[in-house]
């Protein structure tokens, strides 16, 4: 509703803006700082990665894969490299499985601290944003340790892992578990038992559950309203079937739900991180692949449950060395959707809370 | 690991609209006619027992002397899954958009529309995605020709008196 002589105008938000955390461009449409709509931009890190896809071959195109949503890069590798090894039948022996999923869950574990440090900064909250940004930091040196990448590890081959973790990797790993507990307790008191940080984010961009379905949102958002359903456990992938861990679910459908059942995620990971630490063999971590990789015709499509979302890997083969078609399905593309949907009526500020919660990942978005 | 229930439903749909199952690597396959594409996913969507109510993904293909359209489908609740492919003619890639029954495949069919150049009818706003508005070409045609970077015209030329 308009106020008489008054009038609605448009503002650009980005592609160079700190809240949009990357380089997103929205046309918000204002009726004074009241947002009546969103037009969300997107294709300025667009690198074409389906087509450069087709002109390497199968295992040149892994290091790719780490740049499509580069705060959790070994998760992007683990669905790229097993819908290759799903069409070859290729075995991975049992430890570069363990370390694949301790790898991958450590992943979600820093993407979903950012996530949760970007949140707070947006609300102008600091301090949460250095105990979250200092954790993660302690992940990516593990990183660093084993594969010689922070972001980007480049950690995992079609057969295996490329070598085993060094020495100090294990005492490393175990004592960020132990600090794990404290740290979670620290994020809890100081961001989302914060007064502000809940009065800002309560109830604050709803996204019901048969809108959410409807617009096709997975991963995290589809859990946070109220549909409790993961990859890991619906279709287990690798060795997930082995390990107990439970799915959280929020009912609440807002930006504090968002932000929350992330902290929730961090501590499911602990768990599998904790049995797969536990159980880990010893052996062998990369099994004998040819040289020259030449998968059999055929297609296959590979769903992976990434931290932004679901993920899917359409791969087919003619034959030859390198793929004739690579489908890349990311979840924070199909997530971008529901800002329109869910901004309508909130202010210009609430905009900047309600984009952090869908924790989109510009790499992601635009391939 | 296809339940038979789901595969009695599919080879039932095939025999309505003129298709064909496959099955390899676990996975059901129905390949139709573009003409059907959206009785095909509304039945797909309704099916009794197994609803396939989910579109995962939507994306083009190009197989040289047609073009595809790969319809990933599952559900929500339960461990249901199903390819559906539409064949569309190259000189004429015209199919029925399904933005009427899942809202969110607006950004993926204007990802194949701007990749492949297929029109969907019914689309909302079918415009480019990733590229810009004044590009010309559909670049993950197999024919589209990457020119090295000496010769790609990236920079726009000004015209006289801009």
């Amino acid at each position: 509703m308009m106020i008489e002589g008054t009038q609605e105008y448009s503002l650009n938000m980005g592609p160079q803006h700190p809240s949009t955390h990357g380089v997103f461009r929205m046309v918000v449409h204002l009726d004074g700082e009241v947002v009546t709509k969103v037009e969300p931009k997107i294709g300025y890190l667009h690198r074409g990665l389906e087509k450069m896809a087709e002109s390497r071959t199968y295992t040149q195109f892994i290091p790719y894969t780490d740049r499509l949503d580069y705060l959790a890069g070994p998760h992007n590798s683990l669905g790229y490299v097993q819908a290759v090894e799903k069409l070859m039948d290729t075995e991975v022996p049992e430890r570069a499985e363990y370390l694949r999923i301790i790898f991958a869950e450590l992943g979600r574990i820093a993407s979903h601290l950012v996530m949760i440090a970007s949140g707070s900064l947006d609300i102008s909250g600091w301090t949460p944003w250095s105990y979250c940004f200092r954790d993660r930091e302690r992940i990516l040196d593990l990183f660093e340790m084993t594969a010689g990448n922070r972001m980007t590890p480049n950690y995992f081959r079609i057969g295996g892992v490329s070598q085993d973790v060094p020495e100090e990797f294990m005492p490393a790993l175990k004592s960020f578990l132990e600090d794990m507990p404290e740290m979670i307790e620290e994020y809890y008191g100081i961001f989302f038992g914060n007064e502000i940080a809940q009065s800002r984010m309560k109830s604050v961009g709803i996204l019901p559950k048969e809108l959410a379905e409807n617009l096709l949102i997975t991963g995290a958002n589809l859990r946070a309203s109220g549909v409790q359903y993961d990859v890991r456990k619906a279709e287990p992938y690798g060795i997930y079937d082995r390990f107990d861990f439970e799915i959280p679910v929020l009912y609440g459908c807002d930006t504090y739900d968002r932000h929350f059942i992330r902290l929730l995620e961090i501590q499911e990971s602990k768990k599998i991180i904790e049995q797969a630490y536990k159980d880990i063999p010893a052996g062998p971590v990369m099994t004998k692949v040819p040289k020259v990789l030449k998968p059999p015709v055929g297609k296959v499509y590979h769903r992976v449950e990434n931290p932004k979302g679901e993920m899917g890997w359409y791969i087919v083969s003619n034959g030859s060395t390198k793929p004739a078609r690579v489908r890349i399905r990311t979840g924070a593309f199909v997530n971008v959707q529901m800002l329109p949907e869910i901004v309508k009526g909130w202010k210009i500020q609430d905009l900047v809370t309600i984009f952090a919660s869908m924790d989109l990942v510009l790499g992601e978005v635009d391939k | 690991m296809v339940s038979d229930i789901l595969r009695v439903r599919v080879i039932e749909l095939a025999a309505r609209f003129n298709g064909e199952v496959e099955e390899n690597l676990g996975e059901l396959e129905l390949t139709v006619d573009g003409r059907y594409i959206l009785e095909a996913l509304t039945d797909a969507r309704n099916f009794a027992d197994v609803p396939c109510d989910f579109l995962h993904d939507l994306c083009g293909m190009d197989l040289g002397d047609h073009l595809e359209v790969v319809y990933q489908l599952s559900s929500l609740r339960g461990p249901q899954r199903l390819r559906i492919i539409a064949r569309v003619e190259r000189d004429n890639p015209v199919i029925n958009s399904v933005t009427q029954i899942w809202k969110g495949s607006d950004f993926l069919e204007r990802e194949a529309f701007d990749m492949f150049g297929l029109q969907f009818r019914g689309h909302p706003n079918l415009k480019r995605i990733y590229m810009w508005d004044d590009f010309e070409g559909y670049p993950m045609r197999k024919d589209y020709v990457i020119e090295s970077h000496e010769q790609r015209a990236v920079m726009r030329v000004r015209k006289e008196g801009e």
